[in-house]
This record gives C-alpha cells, structure tokens and sequence, in this order.
C-alpha cells in the first residue's frame, strides 16, 4: 500500500500531529511554531484535494483503521459529500488561521498562543474525522473531542463573558452528547452494530420488529445535534459563546463547528435510517419547520442587538436553518442548496466575525451605533462587510444568492410556495439588519469619533481573500453545484 | 399484564432511562454549577449503565475462549466501548471543573442566579 491509501486517516492525524507539537514548538521558537501549523493545514488541505481527485476516479473510498474490516474495525468512507465538506472544513481553517496568526497576539496572552494553536488543530482534525467517520462509537468520540476543544478555544481568552459562555456551552453540548450516545444504545440494541453501513442494511429489517426504539433514537438524535447546531428552540447557548470569544474562535465556530453537526444529522437521516423510515415518519417535516422558524427568530432577535458580534453570532441561527431546510426539503436541489450553503456561510460569517475583529483591532469599537462613519477610516473592512451582508441577503453576484435559487426553486419543485416565502422574508429581515450598518458606516455625515490604528497587512490580505472568494462563488458555481448535484444523485 | 412483565424482565433499561431524565432535569434546572457538572455524570453514567446491560446474557461467562467448552459467552464490545466513554465523560468532568474555579474566582459564587444578579447590577 502506498501513501495515496491511507489519506483519509492521514488527514486527520497530520492535524493531530500539529496539536501535540505546535506548544512545545511554540515554547521554542514562536515563529517555527505557526509555521507549523500552517504547513500541516496545507498538507492536509493537500491531502483532501487528492482524496477528491481518488473519489471522483474510482468512487468511494473506503478505509479500514489498522487494517481491520467493518463491523469488528472502525471504518472511514469517503463519497463525494464527506470530501465537499472535508475540503471546506480545512480549506476555511486554513484561511482563518492565516487571519488568527496577526489577530491573537492582541487579544490572547503571549503564553497561551501555543496552546491556541494545539486547541484549534485539534478543532480541525476532530471536525475531519466527523466528516470521514462511519462508526457511531467513533463518531461520538470525535463529538466529544470537537465539543472540549471548541469550548476551549473560546475559555482560552479568560475574562468572565468567556468563561461564563462556554461552560454554558459545555453543559448544553455534554446534554446533546448525552442524547446522542443513548441513541445510538438504542440502534446497537436493535441491531447489533455500530457500522453505518451495516446498521443501514440491518434496521429494513429490524424497524418492523422494534419501531419504538428506532423512533426514540432518530428522537434523540435530532435533539442532540439540534442542541450542537443550533437549531432554533436548541439555539440559547450560540449568542454569548460566539460573541464572546476571540475573533478567530468565533470565525470557526460560527464558520464550521455548527454546520459539521448539521452534516452529521444529515448522515444519521441518510446513511444510518433506512429510507423507507423517512417516508413513514415525518422527521424531514419536523425539521423543516424548526429550520423555518429559525429563519425568522433568528434574524428577528439580531435585529435588537447593539452589539456587533452578537448580532453577527444571532445571524448564524437564521443561516444555520437555512442548511437545516436543505436537510429537510428531501429533494436533491434542496440538497445542492444546503450543501451549497454550507460553503458560502462558512466564509461569508467568518469573513465577517473578521471584519468585527479588524473594527476591534484598529477601533475598540464594539457598538453597532459607534460604528457611524467608520467605511472613510477603514475603507477595506467596510467593504469587506458590505460584501458579506450582501452575501448574506442574497444580493445576485454573490454566494448567498445561489444556495437561496436552489432552496426556493426545490421547495416550487415539491409543491410548497409557502417555504419559498419564508425564505424571501428572512432575506428581507438579513436586510434589514445589514444595510443599517453599511449605509451608516459610508453615508454618515459626521466624521469617525475615536482613534484608528493602522490594520496589519495579514489581516488585510485575508479580509481580501474572502471578498474575492465570494463573488466568484457567486459567479462561477457551477463546478461545485455539479459536485454535490453527482453526491446528491447517489443519495436519491 | 405482558406489559408489565415486559418491564419486569427489562428493569435494568428502565432504571438506566429513569437516571438518565433525572440527570438531565437536574442539569437543566439547577442552578448551582457544581450540581449541574454532578448532574452531567448522573446522565452520562445511565447511557453506560443501558449499554453495558445489552452485552449481558443471563447466565453467560466472559468472553475468554475455552478449547471445546460449550458455553454462552457475554458480549464484550459495550464494555469495551464504555471504557472509552468513561475516558471522555472524566475529561469534560474535568474541564467542567476547572472553569468553576475560575468562575468562582470572578463572582465568589457558584449560583448561577447569584452571578445574574451580580451582572445585571453592574
């Protein structure tokens, strides 16, 4: 066996490799240290490019852990979905690390910069595992290590907003963990197995014999990646633990942490539950009318916040249902939208969490009221963030828009306009809450009231990457629509 | 009645399932920090509890295999996956944990009403 095999487990250990080394590197020499870490996200974006290319050759990849096969050994598949959102999970780290390298120095204390860079490859190799995993057990344990160390990075900054948050948070994800592992208790008593595959073949078998537990377990398994993804009524812990956390944190939780749970529900609905079961029982219907209302709730409490980053962190509600309505829809556009979604939200609210960390840097302003004027002083981050508001209403030219065509186009598709208004009228509220800012911050007459220091060129260059990245998504979409267009014709 | 029995003979699965609501009402509920990380354990041993009662048969032996003996042997794989759930449920304890102290430090209190009180008065 060469190399080219065992990418999928390579990915995830190359990233695990940097979290052991990246403190004692740090306390060595600072420098080497980031290199690092940006040397081993490269590998690994390098890595999951190559595994796209094997995908896309010869079809899903399967891999065995130590060689032994399924349902004794853990196992990791890669199909062009798991390696779509592979790449974005990586490709987005990489971007953010790039920002955090400039960011943290201000924000973090000098000591605990290393243990920073442990936490978030830790972060990035556990949310891969999600990604490549087809073992419940397996699973379960990356949840748990991707919970801690997302937790951690946020507790890391340690003033009282921060910690108070992500205990929150950590009480609410160990409660999603909790329903989770009695769920999959549930499956393995009904079936025996912790293999995706073989719990699939096994249940059109056993949902005759034993209904009650398979409900109780698809049950479970909504609350508890609802509670990790912030799916509305679950959402109360997102606001302050994305708000208070150190810009690059907020950027990746907000950015990804959130959607790789939406992507593991929507593994649960269609490579664990047998498809007749989604016919029988209406949970695609129960999660389409959460992720409607999240649409409207989420962008109606960001309506009423005055803080910059808390309103950006309640935006993320609204955004993360639009990736739920995908789920729920059934429908392959549906699925081209969500997963389209997927992409652009995660660099257009980590662009914009890194606008908010540029405002803080060079300004100290947090204040969405202080921000008047702001577009003359820092033109490039005004712009960024017109960009990404225009992104995140659905402005044509921009990503927001394509993920928004193939939603509603789905929902005339399976004949409900009803949801087609819905995601025209959370487009209006994003507007509503967006355009103030950015009409202020050029339009004001009075001139910027406080202090301006000069942004560092790394974060201006990745603010640009972003800018950049987002219209070409909104121009040039088609390969990835025909990526995930392909993976959805093999779900359906 | 076949109900009933039903419950009789599976008593192991309602005790785990009864810990596991009272863990979570506890952790939702309660203010008090401490109660809530004990709460969490609470909940997390009843999920253990439900999967190591599914690798048991009765009257079964653990799974050492003897030549030509004709025996039931238990199903090792809960125990084994358990272990590692123990691992993980101790590390969140801990972590858990230590951001109390740190809390503590902030408020000099664990109550989680007693510090919104603090922070509205501010």
């Amino acid at each position: 066996m060469g190399l080219a095999d065992h990418f999928p487990a390579l990915i995830i250990v190359v990233m695990f490799i940097s979290a052991f080394l990246s403190p004692l590197l740090y306390r060595w020499a600072e420098k080497v240290s980031s290199y690092f870490v940006t040397a081993s996200l490269l590998t690994a974006f390098v890595f999951s490019v190559a595994l796209l290319v094997q995908v896309q050759q010869s079809g899903p990849v399967l891999y065995y852990m130590g060689g032994w096969p399924p349902p004794w050994g853990i196992e990791l598949r890669a199909d062009p979905l798991r390696v779509y959102i592979l790449i974005v999970v990586i490709s987005v780290s990489l971007w953010i690390f790039l920002y955090a390298l400039r960011d943290l120095k201000h924000e973090l204390k000098k000591t605990v910069i290393g243990w920073y860079y442990s936490l978030y490859s830790i972060l990035v190799g556990s949310m891969a595992g999600i990604a490549l995993t087809n073992d419940l057990f397996n699973l379960f344990v990356l949840m748990e290590i991707c919970a801690i160390s997302a937790c951690a990075i946020i507790s890391i900054k340690e003033d009282r907003e921060c910690l108070e948050a992500s205990f929150k948070y950590l009480i609410l994800s160990a409660m999603g963990t909790g329903c989770f592992l009695l769920g999959v208790a549930m499956l393995y008593m009904a079936t025996g197995y912790l293999n995706y595959s073989f719990i699939q073949v096994e249940l059109a078998e056993a949902i005759i014999h034993y209904p009650l537990n398979i409900f109780t377990a698809a049950a479970l398994f909504i609350a508890a990646f609802g509670t990790k993804a912030a799916l509305f009524p679950l959402h109360v812990w997102l606001p302050d633990a994305h708000a208070s956390a150190p810009t690059p944190s907020s950027a990746m939780l907000s950015g990804l942490v959130i959607k790789i749970y939406a992507f593991a529900l929507f593994l649960m609905f269609y490579q664990v539950f047998p498809k007749t079961m989604l016919d029988t029982i209406p949970l695609n219907e129960i999660i389409l009318w959460m992720a409607a209302l999240g649409t409207m709730f989420g962008s109606i409490y960001a309506m009423i916040q005055t803080d910059l980053k808390k309103m950006l962190a309640y935006s993320s509600i609204g955004q993360i249902s639009y990736i739920f309505m995908g789920i729920g829809f059934h429908h392959d556009l549906a699925l081209v939208g969500g997963f389209y979604h997927i992409m652009v939200h995660a660099v257009t609210k980590a662009l914009l969490f890194m606008t908010a960390g540029v405002i803080i840097y060079s300004t100290g302003v947090r204040k969405i009221s202080d921000l008047a004027g702001i577009g003359r002083v820092l033109p490039l981050a005004m712009l960024a963030f017109t960009i990404g508001s225009a992104s995140m209403i659905g402005i044509p030219g921009t990503g927001g828009l394509i993920s928004k065509w193939y939603l509603a186009l789905s929902a005339l598709e399976i004949g409900r306009p009803f949801f087609v208004l819905v995601i025209l009228a959370s487009s209006l509220l994003n507007a509503i809450y967006y355009m103030p800012i950015v009409i202020n911050a050029f339009m004001h007459q009075e001139d910027f009231q406080h202090d301006v220091r000069t942004v560092p060129l790394f974060m201006q260059v990745s603010l640009l990457v972003g800018m950049v990245f987002i219209i070409i998504s909104g121009f040039f979409s088609r390969p990835v629509v025909s990526l995930l267009e392909q993976a959805a014709s093999l779900l359906f | 009645m076949e109900m009933l029995s039903g419950i009789i003979d599976n008593y192991y699965y309602m005790v785990a399932i009864i810990l596991f609501v009272i863990g979570m009402y506890t952790m939702l509920t309660h203010a008090n920090m401490i109660k809530k990380v004990i709460a969490m354990n609470i909940m997390d041993t009843s999920v253990f509890l439900m999967f190591v009662a599914i690798g048991y048969t009765h009257g079964a032996q653990a799974p050492i295999i003897k030549e030509g003996a004709d025996t039931i042997y238990a199903n090792p794989l809960p125990g084994a996956l358990i272990l590692t759930g123990i691992v993980v449920a101790v590390s969140v304890t801990a972590y858990a944990l230590s951001l109390i102290v740190k809390i503590y430090r902030y408020y000099g209190t664990c109550d989680y009403d007693e510090i919104c009180e603090i922070r509205s008065q501010e």
